[in-house]
């Protein structure tokens, strides 16, 4: 039976940033949501469980407070408990500090593992880092950018996609893999799924109850649009206009 | 004052949405030129709960509230209004019912798979000469040792043509008025018991329409919905729940109307600019989201009223009566923003203008709304 641990952030959901006057982003009215790759990582994560027949999903965040509804959230796709490390100052955390909290809690918290499940990347940052670094912390294999899972005996069987293919890699359990949305589709709650959310066990740590500092590093200086700017120049679908098109083409460079 | 929605009901609406997105938008517009019941969807809604939402667990349902369910209708009708309405009937109505006034054997035969969307239930009142003059009714049942014989024609009757259970209101004793009317549980299949054709409609295309004919149906006693003669009440109590129900859904219609009215101002331009930037498209669409706030807080104020078990007849009112009134006046100003483009058929506001006028018609006419209003207020 194995124990699973599915880490997920709770992070600003993309769709209310709106762009303010100057190329300013307005986070005014933003909504949170789980990142979209970490709920493929829930998900597989109890999918293994499902499959194998039984075992346990251990939800894994770190974040601020207010992310306990992340928590909720991640309880109603499926898992069993949840830890929440939480503190106010966790709101800009960079994924180093992320790896190594979660490792203190990992290593001082549950004692017994087999997998550990992580997004590719965070829907915010999306540094990618967090699962490597955490594999690196606890001392286990780390298989990235997984399209396809199974665990046996002792060891888990990935496929991962990499640039020219698709690579089949074994790894020893335990193990940390990172998963593609490929991998899954991740269910949407039914309404009994988050009214039994609230009442599945969680286990909250404090900043004060982890052995390391972890002060926020990250500063944000600032956070600007991302603007494209066009030339603007309208060309017909005729013989002149498109001999025209590919001498504008060969005189930005983007071909010879 | 608390206007925050509980974590629950905030992260059942963000489901419930993102279920929309995926299940119900792509399918809204072939549904509704189709007049087609999209029956994978229901089973699919059935899977995750949505059928049954405010019934409790040991009938089926999901164990929350009335504000949540709601909140379910109207995101489903921001979608599809047809889907909205043909939930909205079968939770607020059918199974409501069931569960406030049925005995502990109705709830097990026939809530349990209402709740559990197996089935799918209607509210059968309505007839060809008896629409808001209830008392005009002429459909009977006549009791004829421990059955009753039901005789009458019935119209207009929504999921008419699908229902497994039928709610029907008749009289078993016309001469006492008022206290004469009564109401049954009829599953389908009972013998007298006739569902006529879909009836083809403006909009709410996709919620399947009919008759009922009853002729010579014989019906046990044990189905009597309530004491006899509690019928008018019974109805009473399917109208507050109901006319929530339809609140949502213009909540639902008017929130798509705001969708769809930004998102073409901002990218369509004329003279220069996106009309957005105009102050006459500006001003309509400042007018719409005033509107669908304060519709908004209405729906969910009678919701929130059930749930704390407060009287709330005339909330429930006034929450149908503005939200269906905002939905129409505000679908004909999203069709104005959209001008030419917007009455074209695979327009999103065409529909959505279609979809939003039997809303001042069904479950009591806007001017029924008011007689209730007016009633409360003048007492």
């Amino acid at each position: 039976m194995p124990t699973l641990i599915a880490c997920f952030k709770w992070v600003v959901d993309e769709a209310y940033i709106r762009r303010g006057a100057g190329g300013t982003l307005d986070f005014s009215s933003v909504d949170y949501k789980i990142g979209e790759y970490d709920r493929n990582a829930i998900e597989e994560a109890v999918r293994l469980r499902d499959a194998g027949g039984g075992g346990s999903v251990i939800g894994l965040t770190v974040g601020p407070p207010e992310s306990a509804k992340g928590v909720k959230d991640g309880l109603s796709r499926g898992m069993d408990q949840a830890i929440f490390v939480s503190d106010a100052s966790f709101r800009d955390l960079e994924p180093s500090q992320t790896a190594a909290i979660l490792a203190e809690v990992i290593r001082t918290r549950i004692p017994q593992y087999d997998l550990i499940t992580c997004g590719e990347g965070s829907s915010d940052l999306y540094a990618q880092q967090v699962g490597p670094r955490l594999a690196e912390r606890l001392g286990i294999p780390c298989v990235c950018f997984v399209q396809k899972l199974a665990l046996e005996v002792g060891r888990l069987r990935a496929e991962r996609r990499v640039e020219d293919g698709v690579e089949v890699v074994e790894a020893p359990l335990p193990a940390l893999v990172t998963v593609l949305p490929d991998i899954n589709t991740p269910r949407i709650p039914g309404v009994k799924d988050t009214l039994m959310a609230g009442k599945k066990p969680v286990t909250t740590v404090k900043k004060e109850d982890l052995a390391g500092g972890f002060e926020a590093a990250l500063k944000t200086g600032a956070m600007t649009a991302a603007s494209l700017e066009r030339a603007g120049e309208k060309l017909a679908a005729d013989a002149a206009g498109i001999a025209r098109f590919v001498d504008a083409l060969r005189k930005s460079g983007l071909i010879r | 004052m608390n206007f925050k929605l509980t974590e629950e009901q905030d992260l059942i609406r963000k489901n419930i949405r993102e279920f929309c997105v995926k299940n119900v938008e792509p399918i809204a517009a072939e549904i509704d030129e189709k007049e087609a019941h999209p029956a994978d969807l229901f089973k699919k809604l059935a899977e995750g709960g949505w059928m049954g939402i405010p019934i409790p667990t040991q009938y089926g349902g999901s164990g929350a509230d009335y504000l949540t369910h709601a909140i379910v209708v109207e995101e489903l009708s921001r979608s599809c209004s047809s889907t909205g309405f043909t939930v909205s009937i079968h939770v607020g109505i059918a199974c409501m019912l069931i569960n406030l006034l049925g005995s502990e054997e109705q709830k097990k035969k026939y809530l349990v798979p209402l709740a559990t969307g197996q089935h799918l239930g209607a509210f059968v009142l309505t007839e060809p000469g008896a629409g808001t003059d209830v008392m005009a009714a002429t459909t009977t049942a006549a009791k004829d040792g421990d059955a009753y014989v039901l005789n009458g024609t019935k119209t207009f009757i929504s999921n008419g043509p699908l229902a497994d259970t039928y709610l029907v209101f008749c009289w078993t004793d016309k001469a006492a008025g008022r206290k004469g009317m009564s109401s049954f549980i009829i599953p389908k299949g009972t013998p007298g018991l006739k569902p006529g054709e879909h009836f083809h409609k403006m909009g709410l295309r996709s919620s399947q329409t009919s008759e009922v004919v009853f002729k010579d149906c014989r019906v046990p006693a044990a189905n009597l919905l309530g004491a006899e003669g509690a019928g008018m009440a019974n109805a009473g109590v399917a109208f507050d729940h109901g006319r929530v129900g339809i609140a949502a859904q213009g909540v639902g219609i008017l929130q798509a109307a705001l969708d769809e009215s930004i998102r073409y101002a901002k990218q369509r331009v004329q003279m220069g600019s996106p009309i957005a930037r105009h102050q006459a498209i500006a001003w309509m669409i400042a007018d719409m989201a005033t509107d669908l706030q304060a519709a908004r807080f209405l729906t969910y104020y009678a919701a929130w009223l059930k749930d704390n078990k407060q009287p709330f007849t005339k909330e429930a009112s006034m929450a149908k009566l503005f939200a269906a009134e905002k939905a129409m006046h505000h679908t004909t100003k999203a069709v104005q923003i959209h001008g030419g483009y917007g009455y074209i058929k695979g327009a999103k506001v065409e529909r959505l203008m279609r979809d939003a006028k039997i809303l001042e018609i069904y479950e009591g006419t806007s001017e029924a709304q008011r007689m209730v209003i007016s009633g409360n207020v003048l007492r």
